[in-house]
């Protein structure tokens, strides 16, 4: 529906300029969420570092879009597509602030198991997991950048694939550790990565909602199906024999 | 543009709110300067109680459309409404309708303050006379009771014998207000009460109708889209004489329905 320009330039600049903010801070969760994996699947410390100081890029960025959204309201009095404009750009930096952050720590759990032997399978896994995310991710700053809302509609449907992956996951880590408790600290390593990637297609889920609501003014009203179910499930207790 | 939106947005200007009570609705109103047609076809309602703003720009008819609600285009030759405007279910617009009556009971304030060149006692009194013959004791509870409405008591309690046109700008139009609540209207029409004041005034007249719209039905136009947003509780948007989109307040400023509504709310009207 925008398709006309402000009659004031500078308030269509400002306004552009967020959105670069926002693509640009995007590209970085990207970057750092996908060398962090890297990291861990290639046990290479190097990456690891320079990804953990990367996410440093993506704080100061929330800090500056946080800082332009709040003189923008209180200077341009923003209203009905203009608003939501702002408050989907300061709603999306705080999700991306998060997605850097969890990147980060995934980053530092590959610096933790950099000596330790990764069961082949497992990792493959948590890879294959990580380029869900890594592609949610994506397909949803594409679809901000685009304000398309069907698209953003469809990575909140596809989360649950990423949800019962983690589930897969978490059954073959707990399997891991019951084998043998020298993998306990591996596998707890492993299944907070696994968690972290879960959690960044959440907040992907988070951002397309943003770009819906960015879009059409109201929330989506369907029930998102939650594939999520390790909270509840228990953990096998071995028999004594 | 999409047929369904449309209909939605027709609908909601010609269908009553539910639960609410209709003070004033016009139906199918056209409105004349000579051979101008200044409204073309307006369908809206007024609320009991509730705050209604109508914006758009300069021209679009919004003032138009105030002035005939209590039928001060009258007063000019050449100037004619058609169509329906009922005030709790009768038409003012019929030939029969007692014009001053009309006027006690929709009141009206105006862009630029105007008190009449007398004290400020004999501003409210003025009116009152009109309408009532009250002893001088009654009369002057009454001017009391209106300044302390229009939120000026406490400014001119002591000075009541000064000259209206000795206060600022915003108290002559709390004034204006004070005069008239004074008559005791049941609809107060405000055509863009605040362009002329500085924004504590303006605060002033703004907290001022929060409270009147307790005991009046209020319409206000504005050219200022945030004084919309703060004060009314509906709005309309008009264009060229036509009444475009009618909604709550909130829906129109947050998300309103029609992209020409968008794009003069967010300045991008091109």
């Amino acid at each position: 529906m925008d398709t006309h320009e402000h009659i004031v330039k500078s308030y269509e600049e400002e306004l552009s300029s967020l959105n670069n903010k926002i693509a640009k801070m995007g590209g970085l969760a990207e970057q750092v969420v996908g060398q962090s994996i890297d990291a861990l699947e290639g046990r290479d410390p190097d990456l690891a570092g320079i990804t953990i100081q990367q996410d440093e890029v993506i704080d100061d960025l929330e800090k500056e879009i946080e800082e332009q959204a709040v003189v923008m309201i209180a200077r341009r009095q923003p209203m009905a597509y203009d608003l939501r404009q702002i408050m989907a750009a300061l709603r999306i930096s705080t999700d991306l602030e998060r997605i850097g952050d969890l990147g980060k720590n995934i980053a530092k759990r590959a610096l933790a198991v950099v000596g330790e032997q990764q069961p082949k399978q497992l990792m493959l896994g948590l890879k294959h997991m990580g380029e869900l995310a890594l592609g949610q991710l994506k397909e949803v700053l594409d679809a901000y950048i685009e304000r398309d809302a069907d698209r953003a509609l469809k990575v909140w449907y596809k989360d649950e694939e990423i949800d019962a992956m983690y589930n897969s996951l978490f059954r073959e880590l707990l399997t891991y550790m019951m084998e043998d408790p020298r993998n306990i600290g591996l596998c707890t390593h492993l299944l907070f990565g696994a968690k972290n990637i879960e959690r960044i297609g959440d907040h992907a889920t988070n951002i397309a909602e943003t770009v819906f609501f960015l879009v059409h003014g109201s929330p989506i009203t369907d029930q998102r199906p939650k594939g999520d179910h390790t909270s509840s499930t228990p953990v096998p207790i071995r028999s004594a024999s | 543009m999409n047929l369904a939106i449309q209909t939605d947005v027709k609908e909601r200007i010609e269908t009553p709110a539910e639960g609410l009570e209709e003070k004033i609705a016009v139906h199918h109103l056209n409105f004349y300067y000579g051979e101008f047609r200044a409204l073309a076809d307006n369908n809206v309602n007024l609320y009991a109680n509730k705050v209604t703003a109508f914006i758009g720009p300069s021209g679009c008819g919004k003032s138009t459309l105030l002035r005939v609600l209590n039928r001060i285009y009258d007063l000019y030759p050449n100037q004619r409404a058609e169509g329906e405007v009922l005030l709790d279910g009768e038409n003012i617009l019929k030939p029969t309708q007692d014009v001053n009556l009309l006027r006690a009971k929709v009141g009206m304030v105006f862009q630029k303050p105007t008190p009449f060149p007398m004290t400020i006692y004999e501003n409210i009194a003025f009116g009152v006379r009109l309408y009532e013959q009250l002893p001088k004791s009654e009369l002057d509870d009454r001017v009391e009771d209106a300044l302390r409405r229009g939120a000026l008591w406490d400014e001119v309690k002591d000075k009541l014998g000064a000259s209206g046109l000795s206060l600022s700008g915003g108290q002559q139009q709390r004034l204006c207000i004070a005069r008239t609540v004074a008559i005791r209207p049941e609809v107060i029409l405000l055509d863009e009460p605040c362009s002329a004041l500085d924004p504590i005034s303006t605060a002033k007249i703004e907290e001022l109708i929060d409270v009147l719209k307790r005991e009046y039905t209020i319409a206000i136009v504005t050219h200022n889209m945030q004084q919309a947003a703060r004060t009314s509780d509906y709005t309309a948007f008009m264009y060229l004489g036509e009444l475009v989109e009618f909604d709550d307040t909130t829906q129109i400023f947050t998300n309103p329905k029609l992209e020409k509504t968008q794009d003069y709310i967010t300045g991008r009207f091109g």
